[in-house]
């Protein structure tokens, strides 16, 4: 619609804005790579007649671009972009038609679809972070009395190297409860009531779609399709409708066994349910079971939070086959995939959690102070493998200060900031955060 | 360490091309406009393939002059597709196209479990053989009943009555907007109706064919691999007297699609 190569003025924009490239289409228009004075950024350009079938389109955009991003893992829409009246000439039909601005997502994101579709070697640490910070996201819109109502695999990127997150398409976020919108959500993702039309999209039915993209991105594989699934030849509409509307039942449901994963056709789901520790299990119990019908009773984003950031602390590799692994460090039974007894671990004791010490294992700002929001943005230390003598595990300090490590024989050490220390011959270490305590 | 080797389970997606390739389409550089059109198509549904790790997208293709062929046979990934020409000569049989999918849309060859098939008839003329007969030897099938049927009308003379029969009954007719109805004091003509997937696509020229091609192997194959974005708008039960899956609107077009402009490259 908007050619490429060309130089186009917008009302009550000083630069002008060339368009580079298009980046794709989708149902509601086409996105654009765009140089708006030397810095490159994303253009949505609307159809116009998505902007006829969505009246509220423009208030709600002009909303989100005062209220600003919740979090940087939104590619919000930074401003607004009308042609200037000179470009009627230029541009006939996208006159009638406006855009917005928004940041351009950077490269090594992937699109999620790549992960669920099994086309990418990613970690299990790697998923657990993405889908904290995904809870991390929407936590951040709620708080701020937005939400989204249509997330879906298609808006969500995944960095694979860190497991940082993008949220594409932000077009439909709203005030929870006041504008009604124009969408209700994507089948699969959309809350039951929302789909059978007994509710609007809201703050509610998100936690709903929150819990599915998480099972989507920790299993591969749909909370909703088991074996009533397999009674249906042909999978549309009406279909669709049953399973996620009118008779949705949690494949893993304790109450109701009438939708178990089928070991043939739902492999993905049986390997990887037993991965997670049972505190990961009940949020998915609890917002499928007893909040499939009652939204106010679905696991919150904080309860999310809080779970995965423990979760991914008791991370451990299995001595036997090196595999991830996320036991109870109570009661560490044996490795989800090889079998074996797990046996005890080294365990870093801090003021506020109990890390494992397995290599990529991070020590955050909340692990010493129970005030400070769980996040993985800024860690204070990682554990990490030496270079060469893979048998050494170490502490790198992340802090911007030195820090004291205690040996053994009673001796101090100072560890600068960016140095890493074995742990081998410490009991702890002392920091400005707070004190570091070896459990063997 | 790694997550484990497992993906979504999928089911198959069938995508059936039926050309026409009557001597007619050596006409005008029909023929090699739909050849063009549909291997420039190829790319951007790989893409939306690899968008969908809940289909597995299956081509196939039949051509059909004097008789109809398989040209490509066997359902085929679209990223090992390659697509060679189709070549002009012969007359019409469409009827016999439908008979051989028709064959292949009945349990087995098709797997017990898929998502809605889509199949593409593009023409410019007439059947010449029994065309009511490979329409219902097809709309026998409940497979075929399921599927998403699409029909590209090339140029002026393709036979839009069969094409519709082939997608089924033409949805309530919509005036032009404005227009009211018997105001005119003539019928209005089927191009002067707004676009409906529902109603034969009419390509009058190379672009409009391209487009129409791209968005059959794109917004369609990731309409019926996915459930899409609904709008609270949309009826509840709207569009499902006509089809099991929500259709995609139509690419905008340049040009307006109420103004017959005639051909432009044939
Ligand atoms: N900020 C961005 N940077 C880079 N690519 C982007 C950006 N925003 C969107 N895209 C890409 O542009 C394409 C279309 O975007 P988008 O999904 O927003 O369109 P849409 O019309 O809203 O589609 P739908 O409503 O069907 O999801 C997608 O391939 C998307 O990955
Ligand atoms: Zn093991």
């Amino acid at each position: 619609m908007l050619p490429e190569g060309s130089d186009l003025a917008f009302e009550g924009l000083q630069a002008r804005v060339t368009i580079v490239r298009g980046l794709g289409g989708g149902t509601q228009g086409q996105v654009f790579e765009v140089d708006v004075a030397g810095e490159r950024m994303a253009l949505k350009w609307y159809f116009p007649n998505s902007i006829a079938a969505d009246p509220n389109l423009e208030r709600r955009l002009l909303a989100s671009i005062q209220a600003t991003a919740p979090n940087p893992s939104y590619l919000w829409p930074l401003a607004l972009l009308r042609p200037a009246a000179g470009e009627s000439t230029r541009l006939p039909l996208a006159v009638q038609s406006f855009g917005y601005l928004m940041p351009l997502r950077p490269p090594g994101y992937i699109g999620a679809h790549e992960h669920v579709g099994g086309l990418v070697d990613i970690s299990l640490q790697t998923v657990m972070r993405s889908s904290f910070f995904l809870a991390e996201a929407f936590h951040d819109l709620h708080l701020r009395g937005l939400c989204y109502k249509d997330i879906s695999l298609m808006n969500l990127f995944l960095e694979p190297s860190s497991g940082r997150i993008l949220i594409c398409d932000n077009d439909n976020v709203a005030i929870d409860g006041r504008d009604p919108g124009s969408v209700l959500g994507t089948p699969g993702f959309m809350a039951p009531e929302v789909l059978l039309r007994q509710a609007r999209p809201g703050a509610n039915s998100d936690l709903f779609s929150l819990a599915v993209l998480i099972f989507r991105l920790l299993t591969r594989h749909d909370p909703l399709l088991g074996s009533l699934e397999l009674a249906i030849r042909c999978l549309d509409e009406p279909a669709r409708r049953r399973l996620y509307g009118e008779d949705p039942v949690f494949i893993f449901d304790p109450r109701d066994d009438r939708n178990r994963p089928d070991p043939e056709a739902h492999p993905a789901a049986l390997v990887t349910w037993p991965i997670y520790p049972a505190p990961l299990q009940v949020l998915f119990l609890q917002t499928f079971g007893i909040g499939m019908k009652s939204p106010e009773r679905r696991a919150l984003t904080g309860q999310w939070k809080q779970v995965l950031a423990r979760t991914l602390d008791q991370r451990r590799l299995c001595p036997h086959c090196g595999q991830e692994t996320f036991p109870d460090p109570a009661a560490p039974g044996r490795c989800w995939n090889c079998g074996r007894e797990l046996g005890p671990g080294l365990a870093l004791q801090l003021p506020h959690g109990l890390v494992q010490a397995a290599a990529g294992n991070e020590l955050h700002p909340h692990h010493f102070d129970n005030l400070h929001p769980q996040g993985l943005g800024n860690p204070l230390a990682r554990l990490e493998s030496h270079p060469s003598r893979h048998d050494l595990l170490g502490l790198r300090n992340l802090d911007a200060h030195p820090w004291q490590a205690l040996l053994r024989n009673g001796e101090r050490l100072n560890v600068d900031p960016g140095q890493v220390c074995n742990l081998a011959p410490l009991t702890g270490l002392v920091t400005p955060s707070g004190p570091i305590t070896l459990l063997r | 360490m790694a997550f484990p080797n497992v993906r979504l389970s999928n089911r198959p997606l069938h995508f059936i091309y039926l050309c026409d390739c009557s001597g007619s389409m050596a006409a005008q550089g029909k023929m090699q406009a739909l050849n063009q059109a549909i291997r420039q198509s190829l790319p951007g549904m790989a893409d939306v393939a690899r968008e969908n790790p809940e289909a597995r997208v299956l081509v196939r293709a039949i051509s059909f002059s004097d008789r109809a062929f398989w040209h490509i046979p066997d359902p085929t990934p679209v990223t090992d597709l390659v697509w060679t020409d189709l070549q002009a000569g012969g007359i019409t049989a469409m009827g016999e196209a439908l008979e051989l999918v028709a064959s292949q849309l009945s349990s087995p060859p098709m797997e017990e479990r898929a998502l809605p098939p889509v199949l593409v008839l593009i023409s410019d003329g007439q059947p010449t053989d029994d065309f009511e007969r490979g329409l219902s030897l097809l709309m026998r099938q409940p497979w075929a009943q399921k599927a998403v049927r699409l029909a590209i009308a090339m140029g002026h003379d393709a036979d839009l009555e069969v094409l519709q029969q082939f997608i089924g009954p033409e949805p309530f007719p919509r005036l032009p907007e404005g227009e009211v109805p018997g105001a005119s004091g003539h019928q209005p003509r089927m191009a002067a109706r707004s676009r409906s997937p529902r109603r034969p696509l009419q390509a009058s020229n190379a672009t409009s064919l391209a487009q129409y091609i791209q968005w059959a192997s794109t917004a369609v194959v990731g309409a019926a691999s996915r459930p899409a974005s609904r709008l609270g708008g949309e009826e509840l039960h709207s569009n499902q007297n006509q089809s099991n899956i929500p259709l995609p609107d139509l690419p905008p077009t340049l040009m307006d699609p109420t103004d017959d402009i005639g051909p432009l490259v044939w």
